[in-house]
């Protein structure tokens, strides 16, 4: 509602003065707003006044954050948020969400997506194929790796997504710490590989280039990789096994880079 | 931000809320305690993926009235509410006691929406959703309350001036 004359009555139902006293104004709206109350006294003074009023009950409010701190009220936060997490997690794994990479985990045959994936890039690069039938191929790949996928988290979950992912390779899964690298966590999946459970982490830094980190339990019949630092085509990539576990990286970084973030993923 | 994290963040929040709704440091306390309580017990009521503000401050509106009915019972009266907690040497203090004392005037409808957006913590979506109420009444309530309290106020402040006139103090 916006007029120029009001009743008293009417300037507390006046939507345009509430939002613009409490901010919520888009530029223009508020140089409209302005415009009119430099010409109807009355709603200025009802605009400086509940104003004014906010601010008041607000000083008197942030006299909360002098209060001494509350040990029993501390020890119900802790409590809330384990609960919370619990019912966040529960939830997750409750959820259809969940239900379809279960059931599409169901029809997956293990080792064919593996090696499809794997064996894409070079069957892509090795025959000449018009861009339509490479663009078919890398969507049908595409799909088979999202059927390998049991689950993806957002870095709100990264939390719940190491625990489970933990669970599911039966040892301790740590996040790869590349954010003092200015590298933030984007997403993270947990994928059915030939070789067991595989834990990927997709990271990526202010100028959007991305690093994938992947995680997974070394197999006990083989050798421990030492760390192996390999130039590709566009990207670099490094691998080693470290107290039971293969990692690797990958990214559009050069060898110096990927080993700094290499010996970030060991530290 | 962790789910720890934001729970000490909506604590502060409820504590500073339930400052002005009882305008006594223990009680304000004692409410925000309640509140965790009832939420560590709803705690399966909460969607996850859903803002956790608006949803920690239903249950301590649901708490805070039913404290008002306990008191209305043990008083057979509506609640006094304890003095602000504020010194009255300063101009400023004056004015919030004013304030204060006319929200309490307020019909409790009219006073949370007035409170919740005063603190700046909530959107107006968010606040109404923690009052249960949909959108158009939580704002209908809002400038009526608004309106109600700078009448309140703006009489007091007049009244005080026509006493101190009949003083010819000024």
């Amino acid at each position: 509602m916006t007029q120029d004359t009001n009743t008293e009555q009417d300037l507390g139902l006046d939507d345009d003065l509430m939002a613009y006293v409490d901010g919520t104004l888009s530029p223009e709206k508020m140089a409209q707003v302005e415009a009119r109350l430099a010409r109807d006294p009355e709603a200025r003074a009802a605009t400086a006044s509940w104003r004014h009023h906010d601010n008041l009950i607000r000083e008197m409010a942030q006299t909360a954050d002098d209060l001494p701190a509350n040990m029993r009220i501390a020890a119900l936060e802790r409590e809330l948020a384990t609960k919370l997490q619990a019912r966040k997690r529960r939830a997750f794994l409750m959820g259809p969400a969940l239900g379809r990479i279960a059931a599409s985990v169901l029809i997956f045959t293990a080792g064919w997506g593996a090696h499809g994936l794997f064996s894409s890039s070079s069957q892509l690069r090795g025959a000449e194929y018009p861009q339509f039938v490479s663009a078919t191929l890398t969507g049908h790949y595409a799909l088979q790796y999202a059927s390998m996928q049991q689950a993806e988290f957002q870095p709100e979950d990264l939390d719940m997504a190491l625990d489970w992912m933990s669970e599911r390779m039966q040892r301790k899964i740590d996040s790869p710490k590349l954010e003092r690298l200015g590298y933030e966590v984007e997403s993270a999946r947990l994928v059915s590989a030939d070789s067991g459970p595989l834990a990927i982490f997709h990271f990526r830094d202010r100028q959007g280039d991305r690093v994938t980190v992947s995680i997974t339990p070394h197999a006990p019949d083989k050798a421990d990789y030492a760390l192996r630092v390999v130039r590709l085509d566009t990207d670099s990539m490094a691998y080693w096994t470290d107290a039971g576990l293969d990692y690797s990286i990958i990214g559009d970084v050069d060898v110096g880079q990927i080993t700094t973030l290499a010996a970030a993923v060991r530290e | 931000m962790s789910l720890k994290a934001e729970v000490t963040l909506h604590t502060a929040s409820l504590r500073r809320y339930a400052l002005v709704l009882t305008r006594d440091p223990t009680a304000a306390d004692d409410l925000v305690q309640e509140t965790l309580v009832k939420a560590i017990d709803k705690a399966d009521t909460w969607q996850p993926g859903t803002n956790l503000r608006p949803w920690l401050f239903r249950i301590m509106h649901n708490t805070h009235i039913s404290e008002l009915r306990r008191a209305k019972t043990r008083s057979d009266a509506a609640p006094d509410l304890p003095e602000p907690v504020v010194q009255d040497h300063q101009h400023t203090q004056l004015e919030l006691k004013q304030v204060l004392q006319a929200l309490d005037q307020l019909p409790e409808a009219q006073r949370k929406p007035i409170i919740l957006i005063a603190l700046r913590e909530m959107s107006y979506v968010e606040a109404a959703r923690s009052l249960d109420v949909p959108l158009g009444t939580f704002m209908s309530r809002l400038g009526r309350g608004r309106e109600a309290l700078r009448k309140i106020v703006s009489g007091v402040t007049a009244g005080k001036l026509a006493v101190l006139n009949r003083k010819g103090n000024i």
